[in-house]
């Protein structure tokens, strides 16, 4: 690459190459700064850089392709790169010594990334994920040495404990305790799984670690598996990541040739080696029974617990599941301590927690923040708040399981405790924010319906009774509903929530309750009056034209697809009711307001 | 041996045991659908579920069928959560299968009479699936399964065809809570169907005796080639009539002789 050059060594350009990086062209960026370099008199190391952080960016990968550039330690970085930028960056930049201001990403680049702590994240955007020295480089494996050469099983659990890690993917169970269990447990073989199926709608979280930083998850994998006592682990990753895929099998194979996985590791007398299986799109196979089950090679349907996993899991042996997240999080506190980890957070919620910000919210993307952090502070200091200045509704954590959080809890410390006080739950950190502009019972519909269509059937409540759900919603956003809806949807939840199999079913009433909790009022709106507030659901809402304020400009007659709108020109138009489908287009067209809805 | 409280009682059963065997022992009454005493846990229809905890388990609602006996385990039977939980599945089930006469019958003896929730479509099954654990772990054939997933799970034979692994014993049919799986033997023929679509249809083998068409040529085979040669039973095949008077008789026989 490139001639010899006075500032060899010192320029480095690191190129987004995520999912989102590869979507707009990283590759090309790419390719066209190592060409602009063959062709100077100047060399560089042009890095991939990793995909994790430019997910982790999304709200910038809108202004993707984003490249660092990195001279003698001081990092520039541009937004919106093109290929053809590539030789003015080095010509004027990198050559000159004069960065190109108009290129460069604006000040909220910053802002976002200044609210938060990464910790897991950390590596994500700064390593190449493709290479096990760049890992390695950072300080990758030593807690896995330190762990097999000094620290007995008994030891690291311990230290595990004090650090007090709560699982990631969900229900925040104590993960040196389950670990614990699964030690004691008796059984001739022991197992480690890593939950890769991240199915939440908008939550990436899985995804950017495994894309940004694989050798960490098999890091964890590694101490992990040392304090079970298990030699076989397995990472259940869905198929639709590819990349993740991709990466993660080639750090397994990186690490296998390194000495890392296989027979023997690191001179400590432990074999260990790890096996990627994909799942095949059921959101259900996140729940640990129904993984199980997948991995063992029969339907991908959750089993009644007790007995759990740790007692009783994959061939009937004691296994120990933990998801992607947390798994990345155990390196880390093996390598700084304890204490360090527990010195973040609140008093029972330790450390820090990755949530994928998404919906109505300006700055989309990942953020890594401590627990414990005022819900206020993700939303508009590192959120940037809501687009167009609308009012804040509310925010769904949690996925389709979780509930919403109203605007009187914004100030909230996002820990576990107080999000499943609230009615929702942490999950795997989901955060779907929502304008003036949702309507509740639609919102809580959309997520029940989700679950109808990933629940597995097999047991009655969550088959029938998400169904039944449905129904129920569907007749209160169609202005059919009455009080008796109300009273049937609580008796319901009450039963699905308390009888059903599995973790998937038994959280699928959570919106509904949820937002009967906080939004009440919405409901009875629908139910008494025959109106959605927010002006969503169709049943309920119509348009017309104010001919006070038509000027007959014919806009929206020609942009209606029913061709409900007729008038003469210059003379106000009027909407035939018995034809509108009520899709709004003519509400968006019109420049006048006069079409009202209500 | 473990010490367990069902209903406040004190009662000791063996760590082998489920709740539901130790409450059907005391004399407790709890409804089940999808529990067979022949076939294995499974816990999908959820009628059997009680109050349970445990030093090991916080108080929750859990399938009787599928929790087994253990230290220090109290379980209640009938909380208002569990009275809730079974009027509503009840309810849930009868909306899929309002025309199953058998569910109706046992619904009513729980006091449910009608759904608030019609489903769009019904049939008269109710995925309990002991038609598919029958013919997979106790006959070993695996002819039927359950194809999709939520509302789109259904029995099936593979591919929804005539099943060419299935043998004709008639055991789906025999232990189907509801009548969805029906077997008819006319005119010297057996046909079995999955609601109404025919997965099987079998000549039946006349009795080497009486002449009375009795099971069909492909289950006398799957018996044969499963169990060890009866030292008894007469070569040729005779229906479970004939083959009792048969047996019968040969022990007579043994005996005068000897």
């Amino acid at each position: 690459m490139g001639r010899r050059g006075a500032q060899d060594g010192n320029i480095t350009v690191k190129v987004c190459m995520g999912t989102g990086g590869i979507a707009t062209g990283g590759e090309k960026v790419l390719a066209a700064f190592q060409e602009g370099f063959a062709r100077r008199p100047v060399s560089g190391t042009v890095e991939k850089r990793c995909g994790a952080h430019r997910v982790g960016c999304r709200g910038f990968c809108a202004k993707d392709v984003l490249v660092d550039v990195i001279i003698n330690g001081v990092t520039t970085t541009y937004q919106f790169v093109k290929p053809e930028m590539a030789d003015r960056i080095i010509d004027e930049h990198i050559i000159g010594g004069a960065p190109i201001d108009s290129w460069k990403a604006g000040p909220e680049y910053a802002s976002f990334h200044g609210g938060q702590n990464k910790i897991v994240l950390a590596n994500c955007g700064n390593i190449d994920p493709e290479d096990i020295n760049s890992y390695i480089a950072a300080g990758g494996y030593r807690a896995a040495e330190r762990v097999l050469t000094a620290l007995m099983p008994d030891e690291v659990i311990k230290e595990i404990k004090s650090s007090g890690l709560r699982g990631r993917g969900g229900a925040g169970f104590a993960t040196a305790m389950k670990w614990e269990i699964c030690r004691r447990s008796p059984g001739e073989r022991k197992y480690v799984i890593c939950n890769g199926d991240e199915g939440d709608p908008g939550a990436f979280m899985d995804r950017a670690i495994i894309e940004g930083d694989p050798h960490a998850v098999i890091e964890g994998m590694i101490i992990g598996a040392y304090a079970i006592g298990s030699a076989e682990g397995f990472v259940y990753i869905r198929a639709e990541y590819p990349l993740a895929v991709e990466r993660l099998r080639h750090a397994i194979k990186q690490a296998r040739e390194r000495g890392w996985l296989g027979r023997n590791i690191a001179a400590s007398g432990m074999d260990f080696d790890i096996q990627v299986k994909l799942g095949a799109g059921a959101f259900v196979c996140g729940e640990e029974t129904a993984l199980i089950a997948s991995l063992e090679d029969q339907i991908g349907e959750p089993r009644p617990k007790p007995p759990f996993p740790v007692n009783k899991g994959l061939w009937g042996m004691p296994t120990n599941i933990n998801n992607v997240e947390t798994w990345a999080t155990v390196p880390k506190i093996m390598t700084n301590g304890a204490r360090w980890f527990a010195s973040m957070g609140t008093e029972k919620s330790k450390g820090t927690k990755i949530f994928s910000l998404v919906g109505k919210i300006n700055n989309t993307g990942l953020v890594e923040v401590p627990m414990g952090i005022p819900l206020r502070k993700i939303i508009y200091d590192i959120g940037g708040g809501i687009p167009k200045n609308k009012k804040y509704k509310a925010v769904q954590t949690g996925g389709p399981s979780g509930g919403c959080i109203p605007w009187e809890h914004i100030d909230v410390p996002v820990d576990y405790e107080n999000l499943t006080a609230l009615g929702s739950i942490m999950g795997s950190g989901g955060m779907v924010v929502m304008d003036e502009d949702t309507c509740m019972v639609d919102v809580a519909k959309f997520f029940v319906s989700f679950c109808l269509d990933e629940s597995c059937g097999q047991c009655t409540p969550c088959r029938e009774g998400t169904r039944a759900l449905v129904g129920l919603l569907d007749d209160i956003t169609a202005g059919r509903g009455t009080e008796q809806h109300l009273d049937t949807l609580q008796e319901l939840c009450q039963v699905v929530k308390e009888a059903s199999l599995c973790g998937l079913g038994k959280t699928v009433p959570n919106p509904v309750l949820s937002t009967l909790r906080y939004f009440r009022h919405e409901y009875d709106a629908h139910i008494r009056d025959k109106k959605c507030p927010a002006g969503v659901c169709r049943a309920l809402i119509r348009f017309s034209i104010d001919p006070a304020k038509c000027t007959g400009c014919t806009a929206c007659a020609l942009a209606c697809p029913q061709k409900a709108i007729s008038g003469e020109k210059k003379k106000p138009h009027a909407i035939d009711q018995g034809l509108c489908i009520k899709c709004g287009i003519c509400f968006d067209t019109c420049k006048f307001g006069s079409i009202q809805k209500a | 041996m473990a010490t367990i409280k069902v209903n406040g009682k004190t009662v000791t059963a063996d760590e082998s045991m489920t709740v539901l065997a130790v409450a059907r022992r005391e004399g407790i009454d709890i409804p089940t659908l999808c529990f067979h005493e022949g076939l294995g846990p499974y816990g999908a229809c959820r009628l059997c579920v009680v109050e349970a905890e445990s030093p090991q388990l916080r108080r929750s609602l859990v399938t009787s069928c599928t929790l087994a006996v253990s230290e220090g385990l109290s379980v209640e039977t009938e909380t208002p959560l569990v009275a809730a939980s079974r009027r509503i599945i009840f309810e849930l089930l009868l909306g899929r299968t309002p025309d199953s006469s058998r569910l109706r019958e046992m619904a009513k003896r729980y006091g449910v009479e009608t759904s608030r929730f019609r489903a769009a479509e019904s049939d008269d099954c109710v995925r309990c699936g002991l038609c598919v654990r029958a013919c997979r772990d106790k006959i070993g054939v695996a002819a039927i399964s359950f194809a999709g997933r939520g509302q789109k799970r259904r029995v099936t034979a593979e591919f929804g065809k005539l099943s060419e692994a299935c043998v004709g014993c008639g055991a789906c049919a025999n232990v189907c809570p509801t009548g969805a799986v029906r077997l008819e033997d006319k005119g010297g023929e057996r046909t079995i169907f999955l609601k109404n679509n025919l997965i099987g249809r079998f000549p039946l083998v006349r009795c080497g005796n009486c002449g009375t068409p009795y099971a069909t040529k492909q289950f006398l085979d799957h018996v044969a080639s499963r169990n060890s040669e009866q030292p008894r039973t007469k070569q040729g095949g005779l229906c479970p009539e004939c083959e009792r008077a048969h047996y019968a008789e040969a022990i007579v026989a043994e005996f005068s002789a000897s």
